[in-house]
């Protein structure tokens, strides 16, 4: 089996010869090359090489155009800096002191730069390693965008007040999210990866209310394009499992505060649960055999279609032995 | 006790802002003295949805709405605490430590320190050592509170302490936390107190202070 099968035999109730490896890199990838963060965020190239290296190196069944949040935050006209070392910032959002959507540029992922070097990557991928390995486009959650144009702190308090100008926001977020994703699936991913992290700080009240709608509609849309959908939230969602559960997802990321078996409890059988050692005690820092453990233990509480990650990012500095343990079928 | 300072403080609870500089202006107008507003309100209302916020029974959102009430009382609040020549018993310096931009458990640590009564310096995020030590001598604080949310910026943590400890701030107390920090990390750098959460930080804020 090469990835591409082994991933989608997890996900569509086959048996795969083994769990399939779907590790999160980012700043790990451009070191694993040789190269600085703000290259792999900046240049598709440099960004699919890291990735290719990575799945040829370590045997990882999924390439990935994760690298940062503020993709989308510059297609809204957010000014978005990009470090060697650190990768991309906002020091100003656009909308930090006042919620105005007329300060937004409506964004274009076939021209907004930062948008655009995505969607190359995933064309190169595809024309690349397309059919061996599964390919994963990435954009941003209704409520992680709004936080990264208005600041969390702000919309949070936004949604207490709870006028139209904030649900007018997570609406064009969503939109965006939606024609970001078709721009990536026409370009040849297979799967959208849906990074909502904000969403872990909110109630499960506000979450039902403000957030779910939104990702409902973002998950219908990717569906109706024929691709697949995976949520990452970080963080502890185990106060939001009922409403994620009524999502349809077919991948749900599993940060290392949640127990795998409660979320399978509320899942349901068939969503592909991808996690959830913990990134630094239990990868970075932690030796090879009690890694390998870890994620056998994983799949056991899994109880069900299991992908093989961290809870989130694999983070810089991981010893590259550790994520060869990491990877190592099992 | 005066229904109007229950109403508050449960105001304040519920982050409605307009209800409670109503109430606090009706308070005052009833005679009331303001340092008795903040310590028998305001401050037990912060402590009340802190100690929520650390059973998980709240969430950031209601921090953050229960500390923005607080704030636009202490707006009619404080020009009369200064007239009367009231002031905050401790002065607090917070920051991020640099190379990190996390905020959210640092702002909370702050608004549970104001709520407390202190003054607080907000450096921000990603903040050079030195201005750790340049803001603390500024401000003549005696708590110098330092947050660090990545493993890859503890050792900025630790290189603050030093830097820190190295400058003549003979009073100053040291105050780690976030996610990745440990009470054994914060023996190992030398800091004088850690807390898992915003609310605790208040408490080990007086321990250490005391001390
Ligand atoms: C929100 C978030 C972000 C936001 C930050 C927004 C903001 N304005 O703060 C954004 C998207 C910008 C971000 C970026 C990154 N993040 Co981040 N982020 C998070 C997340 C989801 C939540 C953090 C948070 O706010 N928690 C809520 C607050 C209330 O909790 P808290 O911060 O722990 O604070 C409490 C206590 O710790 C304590 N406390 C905090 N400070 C202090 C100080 C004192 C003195 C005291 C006494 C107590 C105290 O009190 C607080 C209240 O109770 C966590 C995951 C998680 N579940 O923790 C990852 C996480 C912290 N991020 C992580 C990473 C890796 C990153 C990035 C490197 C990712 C990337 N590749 O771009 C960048 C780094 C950017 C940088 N240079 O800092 C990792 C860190 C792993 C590690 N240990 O090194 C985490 C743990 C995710 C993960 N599982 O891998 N992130």
């Amino acid at each position: 089996m090469n990835g591409y099968e082994r991933y989608f035999a997890t996900l569509d109730g086959g048996t795969p010869d083994h769990p399939a490896r779907t590790p999160i890199l980012m700043r790990w990838a451009a070191e694993h090359i040789g190269q600085a963060y703000g290259a792999f965020v900046s240049d598709h190239r440099v960004l699919v090489e890291a990735n290719l290296r990575c799945a040829r190196d370590l045997g990882i069944d999924q390439v990935s155009a994760i690298s940062d949040p503020l993709r989308e935050t510059a297609g809204f006209g957010g000014k978005v800096a990009i470090h060697p070392q650190t990768g991309a910032s906002c020091e100003e959002p656009p909308l930090a002191a006042a919620l105005d959507l007329a300060l937004l540029q409506r964004p274009d992922p076939a021209s907004s730069l930062r948008m655009r070097d995505r969607v190359e990557a995933v064309r190169l991928f595809k024309a690349k390693v397309g059919g061996e390995y599964s390919i994963l486009g990435w954009v941003e959650g209704p409520l992680a965008e709004a936080a990264d144009l208005r600041r969390m702190d702000n919309l949070f308090m936004d949604l207490f007040d709870g006028d139209e100008e904030v649900a007018a926001l997570l609406d064009v977020c969503t939109d965006v999210a939606i024609d970001f994703a078709r721009a990536q699936v026409e370009a040849g991913a297979d799967t959208i990866g849906v990074g909502d992290a904000a969403a872990s700080q909110i109630s499960a009240d506000l979450y039902e209310e403000w957030v779910w709608p939104r990702e409902k509609r973002l998950v219908e849309a990717i569906h109706a394009m024929g691709a697949r959908v995976k949520l990452h939230i970080c963080g502890n969602i185990t106060h939001l499992l009922p409403g994620i559960a009524r999502l349809g997802l077919d991948v749900l990321d599993v940060d290392h505060l949640v127990d795998l078996a409660t979320v399978r409890a509320a899942v349901g059988p068939k969503v592909a649960l991808a996690g959830n050692v913990d990134p630094v005690k239990g990868v970075m820092q932690a030796r090879p055999d009690a890694i390998r453990t870890a994620v056998a233990a994983c799949r056991e509480r899994a109880a069900g279609p299991f992908l093989v990650n961290a809870g989130c990012e694999i983070p810089a500095g991981t010893p590259l032995e550790n994520l060869r343990a990491f990877c190592q079928p099992l | 006790m005066n229904q109007n300072l229950t109403l508050l403080q449960s105001a304040i609870e519920a982050g409605k802002r307009k209800d409670a500089v109503a109430l606090t202006r009706s308070l005052l107008d009833e005679g009331m003295a303001p340092l008795d507003v903040v310590e028998q309100a305001l401050v037990p209302g912060m402590s009340v949805i802190g100690e929520k916020f650390k059973r998980n029974e709240v969430f950031v959102p209601e921090m953050l709405i229960a500390a923005r009430a607080m704030k636009e009382c202490m707006v009619l609040l404080e020009p009369l605490l200064v007239a009367a020549g009231v002031k905050p018993k401790h002065t607090a310096v917070i920051g991020t430590v640099q190379g990190d931009l996390h905020d959210i458990g640092k702002n909370l640590v702050a608004m549970m320190l104001k709520g407390a009564n202190f003054a607080v310096h907000d450096l921000g995020t990603n903040v050079p050592t030195e201005k750790f030590v340049e803001a603390a001598r500024e401000h003549g604080a005696e708590l110098v509170c330092l947050s660090a949310l990545l493993t890859t910026t503890m050792p900025a943590m630790r290189e603050a302490v030093g830097v820190i400890r190295a400058a003549a701030l003979p009073k100053v107390k040291i105050l780690v936390g976030g996610a990745p920090i440990t009470q054994e990390f914060c023996n190992e750098i030398g800091a004088d107190g850690y807390s898992p959460d915003a609310a605790s930080a208040v408490d080990k804020a007086k321990e250490v202070l005391s001390a």
